[in-house]
Formats: structure tokens, sequence, C-alpha cells
């Protein structure tokens, strides 16, 4: 981690914070959700930010 | 296809996708010690899912990975995009 | 080089023959954020990478949007393999039908054939990784379209597959892009 990180955000940059693996899905969950990890489960809501 | 090779080939999957899952990860986060072992018990386990299914329906890899029995069983049907 | 698994990664139903459908589908096979262009994009952008994480992510990511790619084609291939021709007849399918058959091939639903055009690789790693995120964040929106338009449950059943993998793939192109920015610092002023 470099401090400038730790100190605040640089102005006309991109960030993603890292992922931390501890918990996953059972491989035949994850298969059928489309990924081993619960915290990148994001399934898309039919009809939600559909005008 | 019967069931039994769809469950076979299925359980193939699950296990190949969580090594796909891993290896991403792994990617990005080098130094993961249990990420890593994970990723080699996992891998461990689909050479037996896989052994187990090429003794029945033929090779799944080919480029040698995969032994045939006679005659060459790579070119059976169904292909994937038929199963 | 690669090797070829002989099965796919998701298993793939389709429920319906849906010629119609099957052309929308082909956006993801031929079209700007489709799966052929996620491939070649990654895949052509590795060489200049400055660290190995950059280029196993684009190597490994770059395979399984082949992987994708199969799946769309089988897609494409299930809702029309046993349409008779009449019911081909007055779909958005029947241009396609006229030039390829029943066989997919890399256009737009729009029937515009793939383009090279559609990726680029600028020997500038944060550029790229940019580029990566946006297009992982286009395929996504492109799946929730199709989501919208599919009224086959199996097809529904692999599409969300497909999103979601967006998602992930997001991620980890994130997580390159702090690796690079990192990288860029601690080399020496140039």
């Amino acid at each position: 981690m470099n401090k400038k990180r730790c100190i605040g955000y640089e102005l006309a940059t991109a960030y993603i914070p890292f992922q931390h693996y501890t918990v996953s899905f059972p491989p035949m969950e994850a298969l059928r959700k489309g990924t081993l990890f619960p915290e990148l489960y994001k399934p898309y809501q039919l009809g939600k930010g559909i005008r | 296809m019967d069931n039994k090779r769809r469950n076979m080939l299925e359980e193939i999957q699950a296990v190949g996708f969580v090594l796909i899952e891993l290896n991403l990860y792994l990617d990005t986060h080098p130094n993961d010690e249990r990420a890593l072992r994970e990723f080699n018990t996992y891998s461990q386990q689909l050479k037996r899912l896989r052994t187990q299914y090429e003794a029945q329906y033929g090779p799944l890899l080919n480029s040698g990975l995969s032994p045939s029995q006679f005659p060459w069983k790579w070119i059976n049907e169904p292909w994937p995009w038929d199963m | 080089m690669w090797v070829y698994e002989k099965k796919l990664e998701y298993p793939v139903r389709v429920d319906t023959c849906n010629p119609a459908l099957a052309q929308m589908i082909l956006e993801q096979f031929g079209g700007a954020d489709g799966e052929l262009a996620a491939a070649l994009r990654y895949l052509t952008q590795r060489y200049y990478m400055p660290i190995g994480e950059a280029k196993a992510i684009l190597t490994d990511i770059g395979t399984e949007e082949l992987a994708h790619w199969e799946m769309i084609a089988t897609l494409a291939w299930k809702l029309v393999k046993d349409a008779p021709v009449t019911k081909i007849k007055g779909t958005p399918f029947e241009a396609h039908f006229a030039d390829h058959g029943r066989n997919p091939f890399p256009h737009n639903a729009a029937g515009n054939p793939f383009s090279a055009t559609y990726f680029n690789a600028k020997s500038d790693p944060i550029a790229d990784m940019h580029e990566n995120m946006a297009a992982e964040e286009k395929a996504r929106a492109t799946y929730e379209h199709l989501i919208q338009l599919s009224d086959d449950p199996g097809v529904t059943d692999t599409l969300r597959f497909l999103r979601q993998r967006e998602v992930v793939h997001f991620q980890r192109f994130g997580e390159t892009l702090e690796l690079l920015k990192e990288h860029k610092e601690r080399k020496p002023f140039y």
C-alpha cells in the first residue's frame, strides 16, 4: 500500500478496492451463481432500472 | 445424453469453475496461501473426476493431455454444443 | 498455445426453438462488446504489460472469454438447429440464414460483421486496463438487455451466468489496475 492511498485519493485516478477472500459457495452453487465469491455475487434484478 | 453422464460432466464443470475463479483470484493475490492451498486441492479433485469420466466417455482434452482407447475416441459425438 | 476442453464452461440449456432470439444473442458472438471482441482484446494486449500479474489476468480472462464465445454459439445454434425454414422466414434471423444457414457467424444483432475496430491495444497498461473495465461493464449492460428480451428460461439462465462473470472480471481488472499503478510509482522517473 503506498502512502498516498492511506492519506486520500488522487484526482484523475480510478480506484478499486482489493477483494479479501474469506468465504466461498460450494462448487455446484458457485457454478449456478456464476461466482465462487458471495461478496462478488450481484445478480440482475429484472425490472429494476427499466423505464 | 443420459443423466449419469450429464451429472458426471456437471460435477467436472462445477469443480472446474471453482478452479477458474481461484485462478483469477490468485493472479491478483499471489500471496494468499489459503486460496493457493484450496486451488491445489481442487486441482487434484478435478484430475480424479476427469479420469473417471474419460474412462467411460473418451478424452476431455486434446494435444495429448488425455489418453485414448482404441479406436481414437476424440472424434466421438456428441460435441459440447450438441450436448 | 491453447488446450481445448471437450465441454462447455457451464451447462447450457435451451428450451425453445426461437430464431428471432438467436439473432439477438449473436450480438454477443460478433458485436462490439461481445465475447469474441473481449477474448481478442485481452489476448492482444498482453505483450506490453510490465508485470506478471497483468500478463496472467489477460491470458486467463482472455481464455475464459473464448469459452463464453463457445457458450454463446451454443445458445444461437440450439435456438435454430431444428427450426424449419417456415419458422425462420419473416424473423430477424432470415438475413443471417440467407448467407450462413443455421451455423452461427460473428456479426452483431443488426447483422454488421465483426471488426477489430471494436477493441484496442495502446502499449499503455493503465489506458488498456480502463478499456477492459469499461468493456466488462458494457458487456454486463448488453446481457441485461438480452435477459429482458429472452423468453426462453434456459437461455436466460445462461445469460445470467455470463452477466455475473462480467462483474467478477471487472473486479480482477480493477485489482490489476491497482497493481499497475503501484508498479508505475515504484519505477524510476523516465
